[in-house]
């Protein structure tokens, strides 16, 4: 038999601090073979990071390995000496972490940088070592590799910087990559790019991976063998497709329930929130730790004892940390919740018109300005409907947050214009706006830990909303409407003397929310309201949110990139790209075909967790050009798949006309369309039907 | 009378501010989870030591008479530069605990009451230099553009003067009888009425009645506190200032706001990026509103560090001052001042001279201690 790459047996690992011992991992174990890429899957604060950092020994000042063993190779790492951990790290285990810019020395040249690892590791000459490095460069796919490695990381964008840490990773050819959350920070066509380069690579090299991640169907495409993560723990363990398909712990089930696959549907299907809290590394309960949070918890069983890891019978490196495995009937549809009435939507309450947007880049004291202006937003016309959910879709730099501050008066049209109902409000400042129109266009915000004021109570923070909206009459008034907007988020009453640093992150979401619909709005404009909760919380957040607008019959622009929850949620779609509007339609529209190029490569990047859809796979080359300097013609013209089906240059000359497919379905393209018709669908469901 | 029985008898001579320490410190033992970022201070060494230190000094101004000895302007024959510890001739147990200065004064109690001008100016001053850097480092951290580039250079001028020069001519007669200083205290101490307005305003502009009725109190105190400090023109006589001490009130304050200007425009950038800033501007909050109630509260943790290490800081620029004979008033028993004095024969008499010195620095250092106990508690959060 072969020698595993890495070995973990019943890890446990604290943290001392001022207040005591914090298990931040218990008893954990897995096994990672040659060429195997494992995922370790888990919210934030489970304590994965910590396994990987517990890896490479490097747990900072306070943490420690209290238990448990890490085999490399077959040694155990206790034994080591610094010196050699320190060959070690970098030569055959490296990692990758979240951020790209974080990894590179700013003050260094890349190629620099990428030389050093075999100089030093390997103990070659500078010209060899550039040599190699060169050879890297290409292997990542990165266009002119000597013009990369003269540049200096901040001249490369997010997804070459990212190449160039896998790069500098592989360097060495190490026989272990650890790879932390590699493309949260990443746009999704650059994540997809990314992604096949990793597991490309690893098949190339024969290098075994261990992948960090929060999003599931990141691991289904990257990853042969699974670990579920919960509160330090290790849940349930195994090959990815029996893992995925059938999962044996009632968190996994859980995790997956929540989360939005293709086929939920928010008013026949809609997603189950996982109730209650992550609990603190402190108050963890007695025996199964999910135990209050799980619908099969029996009391006096699952709470009696700590819980061992138990394989589950019938498949390969299977299991679970679950008593009643054997009892629970896994092939049972969930609890029903009541399927919600479908929506009708209203009359135009939104009329966005030819709105254009061009930021003047000022010239500086040495300098006059550049005569060309940044572009954010060109000739975005669409209108939004009562009680509608209108998505728009794009990567960072289409212009959806420029849209966004338009709507909401922080910034003002530079032509063109929007209407609220049948006030002019595209060219009106906040300032100029009077209370009535400020409250009826509001806006959710994306990070929760940053939305609301630390200084100020919970409490505080809504009445003075609804005091600056002019609700009620008097400070007694305000506060019964304030409770009652509690109530409406579904918070208990006393969260109104909070501090905000008392709340976790959903709940500070909800806060949020209470505060956009003090004034009754009109419009909500939600920035990617759930994308930076975990997602056990992200459902909960996403169903309250869906449930206050139904209700209120609010209009609600949803800003994401995500388009699962899109999908999921959304009545319309408006797919964004440099600033223009490609694609806008019915969601059933935007999802399947005709589709615009752009959005046929979105939704293949989106990775989605479920194992019997199978998807197409578009990677698109290069990345986002800025709007600094937007290409002619098309503006997705440098990227697209499809250019070579348009005769003659008319992609780069011509910005394609709107051509509309069905009753408000549009696509900007110079394809015809027959062709366009003629694409067949990005997902497909596998005719094995899975459990 | 030997070394350690003159020091059992000053700390004897301290015995209220004991008494006011003890209270203080078991208080805030017993309530330290209740007290926020203060009762953490309770947590830490460094903290506890700079609080005690700071704490003692305050008590001492505050309770000096009860702690002195004998008036310190007395002086009494006999007692010309007397050994610490020497009896005062015809008085039964009265002693010059720490000796006698040159004109035959009482150094214990001149030190003591010493701590008076410094405790009654630092902390104002430094006050005043912070509510005029609010006023103005808001608007130009938060707003940038020219208004910032013209405020920002002045400030940068003002620091690059040397302070000491500064100094000497904003004392000089000559200056003094052109009233600059004057004008320049009419222009400052509007500052501070003006922060309180806005502050007043932006926050109730909402509930008018409540805004008429704030208003309308703080523009009364402050017009009346006004007239008085600046010009000495308050009908009542309430607040007035000596012409020296307003002379030095408004050097430090004039010395002090540029630095803690580009401390709070800093912060102001920073802060301003935050969503909560643009939550409260999709909300149609006015400017000043945003910058006083949800920057300022949320840049509180460096200003506070700054605060008391800026306090210590005048209190050096004071004994300076003093020390150059630009003092309160010469008579004063102003800490730098007597330093000074004492110079004159520290190698034949040292004793009138180390006392206040020893003072000005125990002071300084347990300002700094505070401040390092705050910066440490209240970056664990």
């Amino acid at each position: 038999m072969t020698t595993p790459i890495l070995e973990i047996e019943d890890l446990s690992i604290s943290f001392f601090t001022r207040a005591g011992e914090i298990p931040a991992v218990m008893d954990f174990s897995c096994t990672i073979m040659p060429g195997e890429a494992m995922g370790l899957v888990g919210e934030s604060g489970c304590g994965k990071s910590t396994v990987a950092l517990a890896v490479m020994r490097y747990l900072g000042g306070n943490g420690r390995i209290t238990k448990g063993r890490i085999r490399f190779k077959g040694r155990d790492m206790a034994e080591m000496s610094p010196k050699e951990l320190r060959r070690l790290r970098g030569a055959d285990i490296a990692m990758i972490y979240q951020e790209p810019m974080a990894s590179l020395n700013p003050a260094m040249t890349v190629g620099k940088q990428l030389m050093e690892v075999p100089m030093l590791h390997a103990g070659i000459g500078a010209d060899a070592a550039r040599q190699a490095a060169r050879d890297i460069v290409a292997a990542v796919r990165l266009p002119d590799p000597e013009r990369i490695l003269r540049a200096y990381p901040h001249q490369l964008s997010g997804g070459q910087q990212q190449r160039i840490v896998i790069a500098m990773a592989l360097m060495s050819k190490p026989s272990l990559l650890i790879l932390d959350e590699p493309t949260t920070a990443l746009d999704v066509t650059v994540e997809a790019g990314i992604v096949d380069l990793i597991k490309e690579l690893g098949a190339r090299y024969g290098t075994s991976i261990l992948f960090i991640s929060h999003n599931l169907g990141l691991v289904l495409e990257t990853c042969d063998r699974i670990c579920v993560m919960y509160s330090g723990e290790a849940v349930e363990t195994g090959s990815v497709a029996d893992v995925f398909s059938r999962m044996r712990h009632p968190y996994t089930q859980a995790l997956f329930r929540s989360i939005p696959l293709p086929g939920a549907d928010k008013n026949a299907r809609p997603l189950i929130a996982i109730p209650g809290n992550f609990p603190l590394p402190h108050e963890r309960p007695p025996g199964c730790n999910f135990g209050p949070r799980c619908n099969h918890f029996v009391a006096g069983r699952c709470d009696a004892q700590e819980i061992d890891m138990a394989a589950v019978p019938g498949d390969d490196r299977h299991a679970s940390r679950c008593l009643r495995v054997a009892e629970i009937d896994w092939q049972a549809p969930p609890p029903r919740g009541a399927a919600a009435e479908s929506v009708k939507v209203g009359a135009p309450v939104l009329r966005v018109d030819n709105l254009k947007k061009y930021y003047g880049v000022s010239g500086s004291i040495l300098g006059p300005a550049l005569a060309r202006p940044v572009k954010a937003n060109e000739a975005v016309s669409f209108e939004a409907r009562e009680a509608e959910i209108v998505a728009i879709v794009g990567e960072s730099g289409c212009g959806k947050s420029t849209l966004a501050k338009i709507l909401i008066g922080l910034e003002t049209a530079t032509d063109g214009g929007a209407r609220l109902k049948d006030q002019e409000i595209g060219r009106k400042p906040i300032q100029e706006r009077d209370a009535k129109t400020v409250s009826s266009i509001q806006m959710i915000f994306q990070n929760p830990f940053d939305t609301l004021n630390p200084s100020v109570s919970v409490g505080g923070q809504i009445l003075r909303a609804l005091e600056i909206f002019g609700v009620g009459k008097s400070q007694a008034e305000r506060q019964s409407r304030m409770l009652e907007l509690l109530d409406l988020v579904r918070l208990p009453r006393a969260f109104a003397e909070r501090m905000p640093r008392q709340l976790s992150g959903g709940q500070k979401q909800r806060v949020g929310i209470a505060r956009a619909f003090a004034g009754t709005p009109q419009v909500v404009v939600a920035d990617e309201p759930v994308s930076a909760l975990d997602v056990s919380v992200q459902a909960a957040v996403t169903e309250l949110l869906m449930d206050i607008q139904r209700k209120s019959r609010t209009t609600m622009l949803f800003i994401s990139h995500d388009l699962s929850v899109v999908r999921y949620l959304s009545d319309r779609v408006i797919v964004m790209y440099l600033g223009h509007i490609v694609e806008q339609g019915r969601t059933e529209d935007i999802f399947s075909p005709p589709y615009h190029p752009y959005t046929e490569a979105l939704l293949s990047a989106v990775p989605v967790a479920d194992a019997s859809v199978r998807k197409k796979r578009i990677v698109l080359e290069g990345d986002i050009p800025s709007p600094i300097n937007p290409p002619s013609g098309c503006p997705f013209q440098t990227r697209c798949h499809r250019k070579r089906f348009v005769p003659g240059n008319l992609c780069e000359t011509v910005v394609p006309p709107e051509v509309e497919f069905a009753e408000g379905h549009f696509i900007k393209c110079h394809l015809s369309r027959d062709q366009l018709a003629a694409v067949e669908p990005v997902f497909t469901r596998n005719t094995t039907p899975a459990a | 009378m030997g070394a350690l029985e003159i020091a059992g008898r000053i700390l004897l001579q301290f015995w209220p501010v004991w008494l006011g320490l003890a209270a203080i410190f078991a208080l805030s033992f017993r309530f330290k989870t209740c007290l926020g970022l203060y009762g953490r201070l309770m947590d830490s060494g460094i903290g506890k030591v700079g609080l005690f230190i700071v704490l003692f000094w305050l008590l001492t101004a505050i309770l000096a008479d009860l702690v002195i000895t004998i008036s310190p302007l007395d002086q009494i024959a006999g007692m010309k530069n007397a050994a610490p510890g020497t009896v005062v001739p015809g008085v039964e147990g009265q002693y010059y605990l720490l000796g006698g200065d040159n004109l035959a004064r009482d150094v214990f109690s001149r030190m003591v009451m010493g701590s008076r001008t410094v405790l009654a100016i630092a902390p104002a001053a430094t006050l005043f230099a912070f509510m005029i850097a609010f006023t103005l480092g808001l608007p130009a951290g938060y707003f940038g553009g020219r208004f910032d580039t013209v405020l920002s250079f002045i400030a940068n001028l003002v620091l690059a003067f040397p302070v000491i020069l500064l100094f000497y001519l904003l004392v000089t007669p000559e200056i003094r009888a052109s009233g600059i200083p004057v004008m320049a205290a009419a222009v400052l101490f509007l500052f501070p009425i003006i922060f309180a307005a806005l502050l007043l305003w932006s926050r109730f502009k909402t509930q008018p009645a409540k805004l008429a009725l704030y208003l309308a109190i703080t523009l009364v105190l402050g017009v009346w506190a006004y007239s008085g400090l600046a010009f000495n023109a308050d009908p009542l006589g309430v607040f007035s200032m000596d012409p020296n001490l307003l002379n030095i009130f408004v050097s430090v304050v004039f010395v002090n706001a540029p630095a803690v200007f580009r401390i709070i425009r800093g912060l102001t950038i920073d802060i301003r990026t935050r969503d909560y800033v643009a939550a409260a501007q999709t909300r149609g909050e006015t400017p000043w509103y945003i910058m006083l109630w949800e920057i300022l509260p949320n840049a509180r943790g460096p200003l506070i560090v700054d605060f008391s290490l800026r306090i210590g800081y005048t209190t050096i620029l004071l004994g300076t001052l003093g020390f150059f004979g630009l003092g309160v008033s010469p008579e004063s028993p102003d800490w730098g001042m007597t330093i000074n004095e004492g110079r004159k024969q520290l190698s034949i008499h040292p004793h009138p001279a180390l006392p206040p010195a020893l003072a000005l620095m125990s002071l300084v250092l347990g300002l700094n201690l505070l401040a390092d106990g705050l910066r440490e508690q209240a970056l664990k959060d």
